[in-house]
């Protein structure tokens, strides 16, 4: 059943080399502007609340599929990038896709990032302020970490979801796992073998994500949770 | 004046419309200790955190050696914070830090020691607290009474010029607070400027150079140790004393 891999193997390498780029760049970006707008969300400023508030409802509630679409078809209008090849897709489809995915997880992202924040008591950043440590000291150095390690799971949720969403790519032609599969399956006549191998590759990268993710949570989570035994 | 390290004048806070102090007016010295009491709710948490400016945007004049608080900047603020160390009834030690970590986290933060001296420092000051065996356990290991020992060394370690405590024996079993009290008392003997907001009398007391007694936002009695637990015939003093006296 698996014969055509043989022949066919270099094409899901490339296919998930992409997927794997695309995933790290949206997962990148995402963190930058969930960490933008979890600022904006937590501002005193009005208006900064408001466009953050917008921005998450915009995003939450609209599909994937016509995100992107806007993105990459908005994007090729205002910028020209060139059509180099990368892994099998033009940089001018990668780049508007990762951007997309980004845009797209940025939105969760920043709700994780402020459900970290509030989770964390108000005493910790009195009591950095109280030693005259600077806000953002007191945020980056005493609040995040904590922050960072009670979000890890939803993070990890969050991640998972990016690199099975990056198949939305494939509309616009960009040719991660799943373009791929298809592409081989249009071939063969026969859409089902590469389809499974597509969930397959999708399985083992979510999966190892999970496992990096459960590490980092034991990394972090036990040095102070567990009661020191030593005097 | 000189000598005062704290000088409130005329301090108002409202929250919302709720106005929670009132004319609030007093001076600490250098070396004093000064007891707040009263019942919860009067104001005395949101009068400390006024003196290091935790709460802002309030009405009157609140100095820390003869400089207006309110009209520092955001710089300023942070070296007056410096010297205001800050105890609070929750401990709020940071859970992944140490205790040694926990205490040479600001200093050196903050470039005022080398990371090898903040250590020396803080082994030091977790001496003076007895809890020197206790310098890599996480707070969540420690009791009430050995966290809130491990703060007044955090505290400490900014080597600050005035002590606020916040009912820093309230949330601690009985049988820690002597421990807590003993250090605290130590403080004074060494003539630790502080301001004390606490509900054991019998420690006010011994320590209090003035209490304050703070209801419903304003100081409705002020005196020595002697005359607020013997002399006052202010109502409203003795109806606390003896609610919390038994
Ligand atoms: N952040 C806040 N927002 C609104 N009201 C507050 C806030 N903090 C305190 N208060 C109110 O201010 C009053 C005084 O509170 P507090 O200073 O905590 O009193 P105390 O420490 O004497 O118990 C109370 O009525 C309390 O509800
Ligand atoms: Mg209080």
């Amino acid at each position: 059943m698996f014969s055509f891999l043989k022949h066919y193997y270099p094409v899901f390498v490339q296919g998930t080399a992409q997927t794997i780029l695309i995933s790290i760049i949206g997962i990148l970006i995402g963190i930058i502007l969930g960490l933008f707008f979890v600022t904006l969300r937590r501002s005193k400023v009005k208006l900064c609340q408001y466009i953050a508030r917008v921005y998450i409802a915009i995003v939450r509630g609209t599909p994937s599929m016509i995100q992107v679409m806007l993105i990459y078809y908005g994007l090729s209008k205002v910028l020209d990038i060139p059509q180099i090849q990368f892994l099998g897709s033009g940089l001018d489809r990668m780049i508007p896709g990762s951007i997309a995915l980004g845009i797209n997880s940025g939105a969760y992202t920043a709700e994780i990032f402020r459900s970290g924040l509030i989770s964390i008591p108000r005493g910790q950043t009195e009591a950095g302020l109280s030693l005259g440590l600077s806000d953002h000291t007191t945020l980056f150095s005493i609040v995040m970490p904590q922050a960072v390690r009670n979000i890890l799971p939803a993070l990890g949720n969050e991640f998972i979801t990016l690199i099975k969403e990056s198949s939305v790519l494939f509309y616009i032609g960009v040719q991660e796992v799943t373009a791929q599969a298809l592409g081989v399956g249009g071939t063969l006549y026969n859409f089902i073998p590469p389809l499974l191998v597509a969930a397959i590759i999708y399985f083992v990268l979510t999966f190892s994500m999970s496992q990096v993710i459960s590490l980092l949570e034991r990394r972090l989570g036990t040095a102070y949770l567990k009661v020191n035994q030593e005097e | 004046m000189a000598g005062n390290i704290i000088e409130v004048t005329n301090l108002e806070k409202r929250f919302g419309q709720n106005l929670v102090l009132k004319n609030i007016t007093f001076n600490v010295q250098r070396s004093e200790k000064v007891v707040i009491i009263g019942p919860s709710g009067g104001g005395k948490s949101t009068l400390l955190r006024c003196l290091n400016r935790l709460e802002d945007d309030y009405q009157g004049i609140v100095k820390f050696n003869d400089q207006n608080i309110m009209l520092a900047d955001a710089g300023k603020i942070r070296s007056i914070r410096q010297k205001i160390g800050m105890v609070f009834q929750q401990f709020n030690l940071f859970p992944n830090k140490t205790a040694l970590e926990n205490i040479t986290f600001a200093p050196v933060k903050l470039k005022l020691l080398s990371q090898q001296r903040a250590i020396d420092r803080a082994h030091r000051l977790l001496s003076q607290v007895g809890l020197d065996n206790k310098a890599n356990a996480y707070p969540q290991s420690l009791s009430g009474g050995q966290q809130q020992r491990v703060a007044i060394a955090r505290s400490l370690a900014m080597n600050p010029s005035v002590l606020l405590f916040d009912e820093p024996t309230s949330a601690l079993d009985p049988e820690m607070v002597g421990d807590v009290l003993a250090v605290m008392t130590d403080l004074a003997d060494k003539g630790m400027t502080m301001i004390i907001v606490t509900h054991e009398m019998s420690f006010a007391q011994k320590v209090a150079d003035k209490i304050l007694f703070m209801d419903q936002g304003i100081i409705a009695d002020q005196g020595d140790p002697h005359y607020i637990f013997h002399e006052t015939k202010n109502p409203r003093t003795r109806a606390f004393l003896s609610k919390v006296m038994i």
